[in-house]
């Protein structure tokens, strides 16, 4: 009951304090930048500008195909500002290209430098084939200039051809993907829902050693792993609360909900008795920030391995937010491996209760000191 | 109540106690004062009492518990009064009561009625944030109560407020000692001691240097003396005289047969005059 009668009084505290309201603020506003500003599948169309030094023929040639890969099966003459300057080009866009043709190669090498994109000169050489200068911008991968070297050593229709040909199977047909906007969402969990309790509980903890309330809670019946434990209660239910109000909108009804709030419960759990250990080292929170942001940037490095899936080495997986971004990809996904969730859950769970004992321990010496 | 054997705290865990050596009891029933300037190993002896602070060295009994082997059961026979306040200042008076008393697991006094005892009453809803200095410190002082406390710690109880409230203060103080709460008070005020304390500690340098009834200590140091303030050829003259001494109370007799006396008090050392002539310093 002691327990129980912290906790409320600590959600009357919250409640009643700024931290829990830049939480769910937080959650808010990402909620928003995802609904409104991400788009469910990121399309990144290449644009290119063009310039045709070709006969009038081969050039009708080349129109007439630019053409047919249009979209609405049309060009459009538009018209670029560039450094006051307009410059009028023909526009097509094609699924995966934005093309513009422009009437000379310097308006193409002007464009290409100001837009930082690719640009182009299709022209015969001295033999009456066709040649290809491009001007790039300096920073493409060698991969990509080489392939620009040799993709034009073949005709272009053999190479359509091959392609056709190759058979490509997938090896697992139950697996599915998240949209782009979902394939955030592990990200933003592990950070505004699990992680944010390591920064939120010290503060809490700092807080009640300005106010003095830690010594008047000392000389009372109540123990100390009870003030602990209310304290990480409130962040494991606001970091519900927030988590909630991101998922819900984005996701419905497909996640497993009930493993969701398990696996929120385990990991605020784990971060917030992570917070608690360091705050335990520290008088108030300006001495504490140094560690406490170095901690913070240690779990980030996993959120670059996630985006980028072919840089994951070992010490990265060591850091508990790897398996917090991967356990919450399973749950978000519709045939997600809930006993992978459920394993995690169990281990980030041992490990807080370890941090949890060692901090009660820690606070039975310091809490008042 | 309290017993206090060969305790000794040094903060930096060398040689430098902040205690050295300190030993004393309180019996029950009694008030006992621990008297000291700022520094003088008051707070920490406290502390170590309460279990604020990790005993490290010597032995030490309150309210029947080895303070080594405390539990949180010890706590529901004590109260604690501080110096500074520390109330949750989101809270209201009545939620910071309501709160507290529910961690105890004994019988516990109604906010409400502590909080009027207090000349609190009516202030139960305002969140204590908004409460003067004073203010906390009633309400601080309020909640030491909520568990009819046989043990109550009592740090620098008046301090910051006006007279009046300081006078109710005393008075709760000494109508829960006529009903049997032994009470430990902390404070480097002479007067406060003199009027509530059955015993105090003179402490300086993390020493007791002398434990006695404030009666004892100014019978055995204090100088009983008369002021008198009489006109000489038209004059105001003040005189202070022995009453011990025949040749002053020759000289005393002489002055009252033969002037005019303006004004004549009879002057005891205080308990401050008492401190400083044991101790060599002051109080502050």
């Amino acid at each position: 009951m002691k327990l129980w009668h912290s906790f409320i009084k600590e959600l009357k505290l919250a409640f009643r304090g700024f931290y829990i309201y830049i939480e769910i603020f937080m959650a808010v506003l990402l909620l928003v930048i995802l609904l409104f500003a991400v788009p469910e599948k990121f399309v990144s169309k290449q644009s290119e500008y063009i310039h045709l030094n070709l006969p009038q023929m081969v050039k009708e040639s080349f129109l007439q195909r630019m053409e047919d890969n249009d979209l609405d099966g049309k060009s459009e003459l538009i018209e670029i500002k560039n450094d006051g300057e307009v410059i009028k080009v023909q526009f097509f866009e094609s699924d995966t290209r934005k093309i513009y043709l422009v009437d000379n190669k310097e308006d193409v090498i002007k464009l290409a430098d100001k837009k930082q994109q690719l640009g182009a000169i299709i022209k015969l050489d001295d033999s009456y084939n066709l040649a290809y200068e491009y001007y790039l911008q300096g920073y493409e991968s060698q991969r990509l200039k080489n392939l620009f070297s040799i993709i034009h050593v073949e005709n272009s229709d053999i190479l359509q051809t091959t392609l056709d040909e190759q058979d490509v199977r997938p090896l697992s047909t139950s697996y599915e993907q998240l949209t782009d906007r979902q394939n955030i969402l592990p990200s933003v969990l592990t950070f505004n829902g699990s992680l944010l309790g390591l920064f939120l509980i010290a503060g809490y903890i700092f807080l009640d050693k300005k106010e003095g309330v830690i010594k008047a809670y000392a000389v009372s019946a109540a123990s100390v792993w009870q003030y602990l434990l209310s304290k990480v209660g409130v962040l494991m239910l606001t970091g519900i609360i927030s988590s909630l109000i991101v998922v819900l909108p984005i996701m419905g009804l497909q996640p497993n909900y009930w493993a969701l709030i398990l696996f929120l419960l385990t990991t605020v759990f784990l971060s917030s008795t992570l917070g608690l250990l360091v705050a335990s080292f520290y008088e108030d929170f300006l001495q504490s920030f140094g560690s406490i942001f170095l901690i913070l940037m240690a779990m980030v490095i996993p959120n670059i391995a996630y985006f980028i899936p072919g840089w994951n080495p070992f010490w990265v997986k060591i850091l508990p937010s790897y398996p917090m971004l991967e356990g919450f990809k399973e749950i978000l996904l519709k045939n997600g491996d809930i006993t992978y969730v459920l394993w995690l859950s169990f281990g980030f769970l041992a490990a807080g209760i370890i941090l949890f004992l060692i901090s009660n321990k820690r606070y039975k010496k310091t809490l008042t000191v | 109540m309290i017993t206090v054997q060969n305790l000794y705290h040094s903060y930096n865990k060398d040689d430098r106690y902040a205690v050295k050596n300190v030993s004393f009891e309180v019996q029950k029933g009694e008030i006992f004062g621990f008297l000291g300037p700022s520094g003088a190993g008051k707070s920490t002896t406290q502390g170590i009492l309460t279990g604020l602070l990790q005993l490290q060295q010597g032995e030490v009994s309150v309210a029947g518990y080895d303070v080594k082997r405390s539990s949180p059961e010890m706590f529901n026979k004590i109260g604690m009064s501080f110096e500074q306040s520390n109330v949750y200042s989101k809270l209201t008076a009545k939620e910071n009561l309501q709160f507290y008393r529910k961690l105890f697991d004994v019988e516990t006094r109604e906010p409400k009625e502590l909080l009027k005892l207090v000349g609190l009453e009516g202030k139960g809803d305002i969140q204590a944030g908004e409460f003067s200095k004073g203010m906390k410190h009633r309400l601080t002082f309020a909640r030491s109560m909520l568990n009819n406390p046989e043990l109550w710690f009592l740090d620098e109880p008046t301090t910051g407020l006006d007279p009046a409230i300081a006078a109710e203060i005393k008075d709760i103080i000494k109508r829960d000692n006529k009903k049997g709460v032994t009470v430990f008070l902390t404070t480097h005020n002479m007067f406060i001691a003199e009027e509530l304390c059955d015993r105090v500690a003179f402490i300086i340098d993390g020493e007791i240097k002398l434990i006695d009834s404030p009666r004892n200590l100014k019978l055995q140091y204090g100088e009983k003396l008369v002021e008198v303030e009489y006109i000489e050829n038209g004059k105001s003259v003040r005189e202070k005289f022995s009453t011990v001494l025949d040749k002053d109370k020759k000289r005393l007799q002489d002055i009252i047969g033969n002037y005019e006396i303006q004004t004549m008090h009879t002057k005891e050392a205080t308990l401050e005059e008492i401190f400083i002539k044991v101790t060599g310093r002051g109080l502050v």
